[in-house]
């Protein structure tokens, strides 16, 4: 298995506020991955860092075997690493086909992109001409996932998918992103809701003020062990 | 026959080729800084120079003055370029993309309106 993505010993901050305190982990093509962890606890920060957005401190951002820790966001972009921010990050203005159309930059045409997006989410067909603010939560969510998947990426990191979405849309969408990681992608899933993202993941680590504090594997990571990492207090 | 290149092989060998860029290419924002003091600095000093050079009948100082707003001057010409520069562009490669967008969908529309007059031209039907 080829391991895409190493974050190794990664500190951040943002100005004087030291976020990470030397982060480390690792992704393997074909798997997801969860990223637990209470507010304020990094999670985003580590997608950021994943994604070249934001600068690393200390440690080392290793894609494909590469250090690319510095490298331009864009070029990690082009190369297969797609962040799919907080907040689904979509043109509410813009119809689903026009969202979808601004994704030609990355080189292909209209009819592949439609035919990717359609073909996973065939809801956003029916929904084309719609304004993509006015779509559900889960429908947007599935608009902001088809334009990622039309960047054909190799490493895909989602933040907070479930939010604002009811458990069933949750259900349903990690559903789809266990068969884009089958098709061979790296997914980094954060969440701040464990229990929505952990039966799907292959291994999870929660992270606590800037630090992993724990590694699991989802079946044996217990809801008592997980409450007390978020607590702060020991299981 | 060689196994077909799977997409974590071709997101290894990308990344193998990708030439990571110089790290002063993300000085942007120092120099989007610098840009703008001198753009502001500029504009003082040459106002000042204007104001030394009139209270003054020392034609010794009033060179200096002179100079102190040629100075200024070229601070404010580099400042306010790089202060484009480093502001615009972002902006600029946006709105770019922006055009282009409108630009293929105005052709879709011609092309579209285009292939339904030539469906009206050809019909047989009497009007």
């Amino acid at each position: 298995m080829t391991t895409l993505l190493e974050l190794r010993d990664v500190r951040a901050a943002y100005d004087e506020i030291t976020v990470l305190h030397g982060v480390s982990l690792s992704l393997v093509a074909g798997q997801v991955v969860a990223l637990l962890g209470p507010n304020g606890a990094g999670k985003t920060t580590t997608l950021r860092v994943a994604a070249g957005v934001h600068p690393v401190r200390s440690g080392r951002l290793v894609l494909g075997g590469r250090d690319v820790t510095g490298a331009n966001p864009r070029d990690l972009a082009r190369a297969g690493v797609c962040l799919i921010p907080e907040g689904r990050g979509v043109f509410p203005n813009l119809s689903v086909r026009d969202n979808l159309l601004m994704m030609t930059f990355t080189g292909r045409s209209r009819a592949e992109i439609e035919q990717i997006a359609y073909a996973r989410f065939p809801v956003l067909a029916k929904r084309a001409a719609q304004a993509a603010g006015t779509l559900s939560g889960g429908e947007q969510q599935m608009l902001a996932l088809a334009r990622g998947l039309a960047t054909d990426p190799a490493v895909l990191l989602l933040d907070e998918l479930s939010m604002g979405l009811a458990p069933l849309v949750v259900g349903r969408l990690y559903e789809h992103v266990v068969e884009i990681a089958r098709q061979g992608v790296a997914v980094l899933v954060v969440e701040q809701f464990a229990a929505a993202v952990l039966g799907i993941a292959d291994h999870a680590a929660v992270l606590v003020r800037g630090r992993v504090a724990h590694r699991i594997r989802p079946e044996h990571g217990t809801h008592a062990e997980l409450a007390a990492l978020y607590l702060g207090s020991s299981a | 026959m060689t196994a077909p290149e799977t997409r974590a092989d071709r997101f290894v060998r990308e990344l193998a080729e990708l030439k990571i860029p110089d790290p002063a290419a993300q000085r942007s924002g120092l120099w989007l800084r610098l840009g703008g003091t001198l753009m502001a600095l500029g504009l003082v000093l040459g106002a000042s120079a204007y104001f030394i050079s009139h209270n003054t009948t020392d034609p010794l100082v009033q060179r200096d003055a002179l100079a102190l707003a040629l100075g200024a001057v070229a601070g404010s010409v580099v400042g306010s370029a790089l202060f484009l520069r480093y502001s615009l562009t972002g902006f600029l490669r946006f709105w770019m993309a922006r055009q282009s967008y409108d630009l293929a969908l105005l052709a879709d529309r011609l092309f579209e309106r285009d292939l339904n007059d030539g469906f009206a031209s050809t019909d047989p039907a009497p009007r």
